[in-house]
């Protein structure tokens, strides 16, 4: 019987190695237009990469987080820094979900304007820095350190929001979906 | 990339992975040895380690394990040492469990098998009590391990590992009428901080109990002891206003031999309140649909098709090329279009760029 604690690493290194590809050839992709066309060119094979790593990793993300919380030690989020985990998994699932979906919708075009290329390609790296960043807090709650740990970021304190104040900002967010799904419907 | 790779690598150091401890828990050797990462790793502890136990260990009662551990802060600098108790050098199901030993208490207010501690510098040995309890008569080995780092000098963050030889205890048959804890006896281990703790004895051949408890500072109590029932005895140990460790024993006396039972180990702490997690998860949710609807909101434009026919419409570029030739004044760092547009596989941020070059037919493999 595999424990959960063994299916939460196999996981993680999924998700984290995906994101990591993912943010490189996002990186690439934003620089692209700077670069010599002869190498745009190139380049551009690094748009179905960091697209494709980020689907990837998407797909592991919900197993990641599954596990996760299976194999905390009391099986809940007693740990801030096991909060602070499902904040930043979620945040990163919600900006790779959205940097997937319109790059699905507007091709690889998105990447020939200038705003929709900075969007796409800010988006891209940010959604990875979630994913690091939850990886990173993971290292700091099971071995007590973490390649970020330079950082001194506050994994101990949660921000919290008060749940009006989450629910108004769900409904923002489903206001911003919809309106940005039926853009183009 | 490959650079900041290799500073990555050039970082890291074979050390032990969790400098912070891993927690005391029920655990086997492996760990102490591969917890590291790689077991080939390790190197030597030069720290000593014996076991006591009392002349006369009886199956079925209390026994009081003490674990030794010499040469504390001379060789190595370990900051946290981490004690196993083991039944055999297996690696694998080396637990006392598995030789038929129950823990009934580890001396932290735990009943496992690992433990760690915090070294201080002015301490050269360090001792662990655990309490088991034999299932059988007979010989049984029990053996002491240690895996720690060095926080300075020459073997800095290295890590070490160390095991002691077998120690051979043997489990007699308990003497008859031997005044004594009953077999299904199990002493609470932990309690929350600021409860007091009424206990009950089930003894055995036992006519009077005493109970003793100390502090963490030694210093011994008696307890009041009333007899609620043939065998039963129930005692108070008081609360504690801290997270800290009370031990306790019981002076047992009866028409038989007398029995002093080891001490317990009775830890208080403060459990964490029940999390609610609804708005953990909410917040979560809420954060996800927000960047994913700003996304999808801030790429929508380029969705639309006059906006998808405007990336390959130059109209407005030419026209500004033309109204600059007319006037004959060029741009002063973009170089003018050519009349059929935009060489094939070019944007205009490239044109931009590389355009003067492309005109010159200085443009590298892609020229004119």
């Amino acid at each position: 019987m595999i424990s959960s604690s063994t299916l939460h690493v196999v996981a993680t290194e999924l998700v984290v190695g995906a994101f990591a590809l993912a943010g490189v050839a996002f990186t690439l992709c934003l620089l692209a237009p700077m670069l010599k066309p002869s190498m745009a060119d190139k380049l551009r094979s690094s748009d179905a990469v960091a697209h494709s790593a980020m689907l990837f990793g998407l797909l592991a993300t919900p197993l990641a987080i599954w596990t996760g919380l299976a194999s905390a030690p009391t099986g809940d989020m007693s740990s801030p820094v096991l909060a602070n985990k499902m904040l930043l998994s979620l945040s990163g699932l919600g900006l790779a979900s959205g940097v997937l979906l319109a790059r699905w919708r507007n091709g690889a075009s998105i990447w020939d304007v200038q705003r929709t290329r900075v969007v796409q390609g800010v988006s891209g790296i940010g959604a990875t820095g979630l994913m690091l960043l939850t990886a990173s807090a993971g290292g700091t709650f099971s071995r007590g350190e973490s390649l970020l740990d330079w950082l001194n970021l506050p994994y101990n304190e949660v921000l919290l929001m008060p749940t009006a104040l989450s629910a108004i900002l769900l409904m923002v967010g489903l206001a911003c979906s919809v309106i940005g799904l039926r853009s183009s419907a | 990339m490959l650079l900041l790779l290799f500073v990555l690598i050039l970082s890291t150091t074979f050390s032990a992975a969790e400098p912070g401890g891993n927690g005391d828990g029920l655990r086997d050797m492996q760990c102490g040895g591969a917890c590291h990462g790689d077991a080939s790793q390790n190197a030597s502890s030069l720290l000593t380690l014996s076991i006591e136990f009392p002349e006369y260990v009886w199956v079925g009662q209390p026994t009081e394990v003490s674990v030794e551990i010499g040469g504390v802060n001379a060789a190595h600098d370990e900051h946290l040492i981490g004690l196993f108790l083991l039944s055999s050098t297996n690696a694998n199901g080396d637990t006392p469990l598995d030789d038929g030993w129950e823990i009934l208490s580890d001396g932290q207010g735990g009943s496992g098998n690992y433990v760690e501690m915090t070294t201080s510098s002015n301490q050269a040995t360090i001792e662990q009590t655990w309490v088991l309890r034999a299932n059988e008569v007979g010989t049984k080995t029990l053996f002491a391990s240690v895996h720690h780092g060095d926080s300075s000098g020459p073997s800095e963050g290295r890590p070490f590992f160390g095991v002691s030889q077998g120690f051979a205890v043997t489990i007699d048959p308990v003497p008859e009428n031997l005044a004594r804890l009953h077999d299904d006896f199990t002493p609470v281990t932990s309690r929350e901080v600021g409860d007091e703790l009424s206990m009950t004895v089930h003894t055995t051949y036992a006519n009077a109990v005493e109970i003793e408890w100390r502090t963490e500072d030694g210093a011994v109590m008696q307890a009041v002891v009333n007899s609620t029932a043939p065998d039963y005895w129930q005692f108070t140990l008081p609360a504690t206003l801290t997270p800290s460790i009370i031990e306790w024993r019981a002076i047992l006396s009866g028409e038989g031999p007398s029995q002093t039972t080891p001490w317990f180990v009775l830890g208080s702490q403060i459990t964490p309140e029940p999390v609610n997690e609804m708005p953990i998860y909410l917040q979560g949710f809420a954060m996800g649909l927000l960047l994913f609807g700003a996304v999808l909101l801030l790429q929508k434009q380029s969705t639309h098709p006059e906006e998808a026919m405007k990336i390959y419409d130059e109209t407005s570029t030419i026209e500004a090329i033309e109204s600059n030739q007319t006037s004959e004044q060029t741009p002063p760092s973009v170089a003018p279009l050519p009349e059929d547009g935009l060489p094939p596989g070019w944007t205009e941020e490239q044109w931009q760029w590389y355009g003067h070059e492309y005109l010159a037919g200085t443009y590298g493999g892609d020229g004119q």
